[in-house]
């Protein structure tokens, strides 16, 4: 079986994949509200968010002085359609395997994937 | 080349893109519902500006009243924005936002031209200060309940845009 086009070795990995679903829900988001939303450390938000902006996926800009000196993270164009290209690869590999699998990870309680989604932050510093 | 997950990994990914798309609706609904300074701001901003213009003032008074509504509405929005954390993509955003903002409009308008003329009578500055305060009130009754309606429908269309994201 090939790979189904569009998917993105890039955002695969679990932390960046959080950080650019985030990131495409919004015009731009300050780096301490990603943080705070993904659970993440400043340095492995940093390093997250370094890797995506040299491949281009997106923007860093620092604003203010002094301190209330704060930096946005937007996602590009480019890293937009790579998202969607990604999630459109993981749809297809879904789909080509037949009807979703009968579990709980089906339609997972948002507290369900909270948790989840904490435990695996967590791992991922 | 060999596929890189299983679908049973891809449906988990596809699952895992919700959780971050939720911590975003949650903060748009607590930045739109939680925040009673910008509205007590606006409305303080709004009584003085209309009791200002029912002293009868001249036609540079009156432009500079505006140019100084104007400005000091701008400034309260940039205030807000610096204090934001984050913006609402535009494609998230819902029709019932934009309608809250139309019908806000619309209805403060209304409300402002209405009881102008019905206390044109008692003349400068009391009909001022009355089309003022029943102005500001309306506004104020208004911003909370159409707030919370259009934030409402965000939450809704919101999870069923991340679930077509995710293929649900």
């Amino acid at each position: 079986m090939s790979t189904p086009t569009g998917f993105d070795e890039l955002i695969h990995p679990a932390t960046r994949l959080s950080v650019v679903a985030l990131l495409a829900a919004t015009e731009w988001a300050d780096f301490a509200f990603v943080r705070d939303s993904l659970s993440l450390s400043d340095s492995a938000l940093s390093k997250q968010l370094h890797t995506l902006g040299e491949a281009g996926y997106l923007e860093l800009r620092k604003e203010g002085g002094g301190r209330k000196r704060r930096t946005t993270v937007r996602l590009t164009d480019h890293g937009r359609a790579a998202f969607e290209g990604h999630v459109a690869a993981l749809r297809a590999i879904v789909e080509s395997a037949g009807p979703p699998p009968a579990t709980g990870v089906a339609q997972p309680s948002t507290t369900e994937a909270r948790q989840r989604q904490h435990g695996h932050a967590e791992a991922a510093r | 080349m060999s596929t890189p997950v299983n679908a049973e990994q891809a449906w988990r990914d596809l699952q895992r893109i919700r959780v971050p798309q939720e911590r975003v609706l949650d903060e748009a609904e607590r930045s739109a519902s939680g925040g009673p300074a910008a509205a007590y701001g606006t409305a303080a901003l709004m009584w003085v500006f209309l009791a200002g213009l029912g002293l009868d003032l001249p036609r540079w008074g009156v432009w500079l009243a505006i140019a100084a509504y104007v400005a000091l509405l701008g400034a309260l929005a940039a205030g807000h924005h610096r204090r934001s954390r984050m913006r609402l993509h535009r494609t998230r955003c819902t029709w019932r936002m934009s309608a809250a903002f139309a019908a806000g409009g619309v209805a403060i308008a209304g409300v402002t031209l209405l009881s102008g003329g019905l206390v044109e009578p008692l003349g400068p500055p009391a009909a001022g200060l009355v089309q003022a305060t029943v102005s500001t009130a309306a506004f104020l009754l208004f911003v909370g309940p159409a707030g919370r309606w259009a934030t409402g429908s965000l939450r809704g269309d919101g999870e069923a845009a991340t679930r077509q994201v995710a293929g649900r």
